[in-house]
């Protein structure tokens, strides 16, 4: 009901707020992504591995939540503002777990992980909080919502995958207001660990990223319904 | 203890929904010359100048450089070299690429086929050689002469402008990733496509994200750019060994979808980022034509010649080209009577050259600030292919630019601060936290309101 009212104020060019009820077409897309299958996505780097905390606290190599399934990764932190960052791979995110959870053959060789880097406010209770219903077990696809114990546990991460984050800061005293500038990327890693495609804002466009998830499952002998 | 309110689901559909409603009016969108939109670009002032230097023999250490150039106004060092980082040897270096992150900037060499990876972000004052890769040829499969550095979310895409087996101009694009190890290569067409005869030649590459669409242009192999430019136009022979092709690719596939026959070296390629616009455009080196790439009503790509630079049959050798944040400018220079024109592109079908200023004997380069208030340009095409005696000036001017008249701001020459041939530039700034790409933000409301508006 939430994303059909989003539709409708989105249409009308409204600000956000409560909306009326009623179907709104899907806006089109600026191009026909290609079909899933007919292209083959580059083997750009091994994903990074690195220490996590899972929202129980338990600790746990990243490695576990990025090979065996095509994995789709991004980095977050749950105070983010940025509608063009966490916010919207939010919900691409979701949109994925949804439309992929219709597809039971798909469903369970997929997952979605959230990893924060903010280990010093997203601790695994507030991440528990942030991931809500998303990440419920028995949901037919997996999403992790993860974070670290430390920012030295978080560095070798990032570095690995290439994700910048700044801290802001007061200019006049130079403490830090609690939020981060960061470009957002959202890595698809295959089975084998490997990173083959990184998204942007850009280029993060919700029916390319599914065509690209059913593209590395059917290098395995998957066929998408 | 919880201090940070959760982000849920509907706070976060909320904050996308205002954005993709919001539109794009307020944002900003840059050119910065040739940036890829996936690199964060500098809005406000650029404090640096990073300048890809050939070395010369007998000017200073004779070797390749890359030179740091001061251009804060409120330094005290501004209009001045403050650093020359050589990299030993001539390399027949030509052009720079930014990394997606803008941390690296990558470089290469024509002749040798060496790449450097400079970190410019440690100190974005003294950039240090962070990386050489040696391997590129045979990484490739044979490629050479690494041309356009075009950065995309982990990757760069290097343009080949040769190869190894007769050194024509038969080439390919060649992927690396971020760590510089290689990952792709991926052959120019020589096949016929849509009625077009491929030739397999390359030059630069642009990408319209919004659009998956990429499109590369041609030159010629290594030859022809490393002879000596008198004896190649007098060398029929080689003359015909040329590109005359411009390709449109599936970026998402990396697969060419269209050839379009644009004779005579068509070179720099550059998108409209107005909001929408649908257009890229480049200009031929030896025809001196103008040509802009439009999709039509049925979102085929078409190529359409839009203008005539000079008088042809003089060859005023159009080289690089600097279009506008907005579109509606494009600066064009020609090397051979060192002059720079600017074109109104209010409609690109039917561009105007308004305005024209001799900048020296020659020139080739040109890169313009995001407000477009600041104009750079350099000197150098090739070593073999820069004039000689007294008309072979090598320099970085800066003028500003009010929209009528170019005012010169400072002048740096580099035979007198024995530097050598002044190439490609790239800007830079100290603090890099509150860049974003060209289309970071709201500046893809499609993408926004799918994500926000329906479940599929």
């Amino acid at each position: 009901m939430l994303a059909l009212a989003l539709a409708l104020l989105l249409h009308a060019g409204a600000t956000a707020a409560d909306a009326g009820h009623g179907a709104a077409p899907p806006a089109p897309m600026a191009f026909v992504p290609p079909a899933p299958g007919s292209y083959e996505l580059m083997r750009i780097m091994d994903a990074a591995d690195g220490r996590v905390l899972d929202t129980e606290g338990r600790a746990r190599d990243l490695s576990r939540y990025t090979g065996g399934k095509v994995t789709l990764l991004s980095f977050v932190y749950s105070s983010c503002a940025d509608a063009a960052g966490c916010p919207y791979a939010y919900l691409v995110f979701h949109q994925l777990q949804s439309r992929l959870a219709r597809d039971p053959q798909l469903a369970g060789q997929v997952r979605l992980v959230s990893l924060s880097f903010d280990p010093v406010r997203d601790t695994p209770e507030v991440l528990a909080l942030y991931a809500g219903d998303q990440a419920r077990p028995g949901r037919a696809v997996e999403w992790a919502f993860l974070t670290t114990a430390s920012v030295k546990d978080l560095l070798p991460i990032l570095d690995g995958f290439g994700q910048d984050v700044f801290l802001d800061v007061d200019p006049a005293s130079g403490a830090h207001l609690g939020t981060y500038s960061h470009v957002l990327k959202v890595f698809l890693i295959d089975r084998d660990r490997t990173v083959r495609e990184v998204y942007t804002t850009a280029f993060l466009m919700p029916d390319m990223v599914y065509n690209d998830i059913l593209t590395l499952l059917m290098e395995t002998g998957a066929k998408p319904e | 203890m919880i201090r940070t309110p959760p982000l849920s689901l509907k706070r976060a559909a909320i904050a996308v929904a205002a954005a993709a409603a919001l539109g794009t009016s307020a944002l900003p969108r840059a050119d910065e010359t040739s940036c890829s939109p996936f690199t964060p670009l500098i809005m406000g002032q650029e404090e640096f100048v990073y300048v890809w230097t050939l070395g010369v023999e007998g000017v200073g250490d004779g070797s390749d450089k890359l030179v740091t150039v001061d251009v804060n106004p409120k330094s005290k060092t501004y209009g001045k070299v403050i650093a020359s980082l050589s990299v030993g040897g001539r390399n027949e270096v030509h052009h720079l690429g930014l990394s997606d992150d803008r941390r690296y900037l990558w470089g290469g060499g024509l002749d040798s086929s060496k790449i450097f990876v400079f970190d410019i972000h440690s100190d974005p004052a003294k950039p240090r050689l962070a990386q050489a890769i040696d391997d590129f040829v045979e990484k490739s499969g044979g490629i050479v002469g690494p041309h356009t550095f075009y950065a995309t979310p982990g990757r760069m895409i290097i343009t080949g402008l040769s190869n190894n087996r007769d050194h024509g101009g038969t080439t390919a694009h060649v992927v690396y990733n971020n760590q510089g190890k290689h990952v792709q290569t991926v052959p120019i067409p020589t096949a016929e496509i849509g009625g077009v005869q491929g030739d397999g030649y390359n030059y630069d590459v642009a990408i319209n994200p919004a659009k998956n669409a990429m499109i590369s242009t041609s030159f010629t192999g290594w030859n022809n750019y490393m002879m000596d430019l008198g004896k190649l136009v007098k060398d029929g022979e080689a003359m015909k060994r040329f590109g005359n092709t411009t390709v449109m690719w599936d970026y998402k596939a990396m697969k060419p979808i269209k050839i379009f026959n644009t004779p005579g070296a068509p070179l720099e390629a550059r998108w409209s980022w107005q909001r929408g616009d649908n257009w890229a455009v480049t200009t031929a080196a030896l025809t001196s034509k103008i040509w802009v790439f439009r999709q039509d009503g049925k979102g085929e790509w078409q190529a359409h010649e839009v203008g005539t630079i000079g008088d042809p049959a003089q060859i005023p050798l159009p080289v690089d080209i600097s279009l506008t944040r907005d579109g509606k400018g494009l600066w064009i220079n020609t090397f051979m009577d060192g002059t720079t024109r600017y074109w109104d592109f209010s409609d690109p079908m039917k561009p105007q050259e308004v305005y024209t200023k001799k900048i020296g004997s020659q020139v080739n380069m040109v890169s313009q600030s995001y407000d477009g208030k600041r104009v750079y340009f350099t000197s150098s095409l090739l070593a073999n292919w820069d004039k000689k005696g007294a008309d072979d000036e090598q320099y970085l001017k800066m003028y500003h630019w009010d929209g009528k008249a170019l005012k010169e701001g400072f002048t740096i020459d580099f035979y007198k601060e024995k530097l050598g041939r002044a190439h490609h530039m790239k800007f830079q700034v100290r603090d890099m936290s509150k860049l974003k790409p060209l289309h970071a933000a709201s500046d893809n409301p499609e993408s926004l309101r799918m994500a926000a508006g329906t479940e599929r």
